[in-house]
């Protein structure tokens, strides 16, 4: 069988203006502050994902993480390489998209989840259960305006969650709501992906990683540096790594 | 043409877009949805004041036939020139998301264009109770026009709002071209009393034939002539696909330069 993600020898540069004159007079006086330096995020990296796999994508930061991810859920396009997805993606990145204060969470959910690319039969035949992962019936038809910070959170999550995506890539946003609820979302992230969802995963909480991914791939520079099923192990070399970087940035000073 | 199998799939991001924007426009006030059609109805009362008792001329019910022309004209310069921002204003959901960045565009264009039509709700109104009275068969044509112009409209905000990512500029010199484009377009005249040596401007000017139409329909009461109306078409129909071509290679990018 084929891998669900498949990404071959793929590069990205972005483009680092030194001084970005934006305006017409500063593009016609100053040509030579427009240059920039393209930095490379990625530099030719290749890996592949199964189908129901767990992926968690660590390293430190500006090394790359979250430019895959962009380039997964295409956000962002690759300059060289080639990147394949198969099926549904859906990418908590971003959580209550369009969201429009003054209309109720019902109305909110009809709109965040028709951006990402749900029907209104599909959003029709998941609204109970967002609502109830939400934990906000009682508050679902007041607008959001009058939600508290993480009731927000709540119902913007719910709605992610509930996508019924085949890959779903989720960018450090695993700190929603209190402790509680954020164990619930992880409950529930670990039954989809035992029910065959596939899940990349970029955070600083190894702890997370540990818990969850079944692979750790660990980025450095824009390279892959190390790509293995033993995520406690690549983990503790994490560890390692970022510890002598610490002592080396202070025996510097 | 995968794109619009994809757009096509994000539908409902669409519709609930261009529901958004139509409900929450007004969300708040008192009168909500009945502003739709309050605020056109106080524009005619306006214009009937100004142009009945403060500067009378010529033209028999002049407020009608500036009102027919002035609806579908704002329709068009809010496209041109509110729409080119309609990426940028979203750049937080562009730069986190991903969605057809095609559904920007469309959705913007479509609620302005609902918003026209409920426009036109109060014109029949006007006419019939004014005892002008609507032509049945000329009215069959209206949809055809609208459609022109909801072609060329989006057409031309494809390529405006790409343009603006890249180019902020872009969009005050928009405002000041529509500006200036509206008086080449027989909004407040007809094209008869404009000088003949600069006539040709008008005619080379696809939103001519349209507003044309719509007067020819609603105000005189007659089949528009729909050999203009075919230029246009056909001017809307380029526009259209060249739009879609070069909003297609530009969004590429769009993550990067927001």
């Amino acid at each position: 069988m084929s891998p669900i993600i498949r990404v071959e020898k793929v590069s990205k540069k972005f483009r680092i203006y030194s001084d970005k004159g934006s305006t017409l007079k500063e593009r016609l006086l100053f040509k030579k502050r427009r240059t920039y330096k393209e930095q490379i995020v990625l530099n030719n990296i290749s890996f592949t994902v199964e189908k129901g796999e767990a992926v968690g994508l660590i390293g430190q930061n500006g090394c790359g993480k979250s430019t895959t991810l962009k380039l997964l859920s295409r956000i962002m396009y690759p300059e060289q390489g080639n990147i394949k997805v198969l099926g549904r993606v859906s990418s908590l990145i971003e959580l209550g998209a369009g969201f429009h204060p003054d209309m109720s969470g019902r109305e909110n959910i009809f709109i965040n989840a028709s951006i990402f690319g749900l029907t209104r039969k599909e959003i029709e035949e998941r609204l109970n259960a967002i609502i109830e992962f939400s934990e906000l019936q009682n508050y679902i038809d007041n607008p959001v305006r009058t939600y508290s910070s993480g009731m927000y959170m709540r119902l913007a999550f719910s709605v992610a969650i509930h996508v019924s995506a085949d890959v779903l890539l989720i960018d450090e946003i695993l700190a929603v709501g209190d402790s509680n609820f954020q164990e619930k979302c992880f409950q529930k992230l670990k039954e989809l992906n035992k029910n065959g969802l596939t899940i990349v995963l970029v955070s600083h909480d190894l702890g997370s990683v540990l818990n969850l991914c079944q692979r750790a791939l660990w980025l450095e520079q824009g390279m892959i540096y190390e790509n293995s099923n033993q995520v406690q192990y690549v983990i503790d070399r994490y560890m390692e790594y970022m510890e002598k970087r610490k002592n080396k940035l202070i025996g510097e000073e | 043409m995968k794109i619009w199998y994809e757009l096509y799939r994000y539908r409902e991001m669409i519709f609930s877009l261009v529901r958004r924007d139509l409900k929450g426009r007004y969300k708040g006030s008192a009168l909500g949805f009945l502003w739709t059609f309050l605020n056109p109805l106080l524009q005619l009362l306006i214009y009937t004041f100004v142009f009945s008792i403060v500067m009378r001329n010529d033209v028999k019910d002049y407020y009608l036939f500036l009102f027919v022309a002035l609806v579908p004209w704002i329709f068009f310069s809010s496209c041109v020139a509110g729409g080119a921002s309609c990426i940028w204003s979203q750049k937080e959901m562009v730069k986190k998301i991903y969605f057809p960045r095609e559904v920007l565009p469309i959705s913007f264009v479509l609620s302005q264009f609902v918003n026209m039509c409920l426009c036109f709700l109060v014109i029949f109104g006007v006419l019939i109770f004014s005892g002008r009275g609507i032509d049945l068969i000329a009215i069959l044509y209206l949809p055809v026009v609208l459609v022109v112009e909801f072609l060329l409209a989006l057409g031309i905000t494809m390529i405006t709002s790409a343009c603006t990512v890249y180019f902020r500029d872009l969009e005050y010199i928009l405002s000041i071209i529509t500006m200036g484009w509206q008086f080449l377009t027989p909004v407040m005249y007809s094209v008869e009393i404009v000088p003949k040596k600069i006539q040709f401007i008008f005619y080379t000017n696809p939103m001519t034939s349209i507003i044309e139409a719509y007067r020819d329909i609603l105000y005189i009461g007659k089949i528009p002539r729909l050999s203009s109306l075919g230029i246009a078409f056909l001017i809307g129909s380029f526009l259209f696909l060249f739009g879609t071509m070069v909003f297609e290679k530009l969004q590429m990018r769009f993550a990067e330069e927001l």
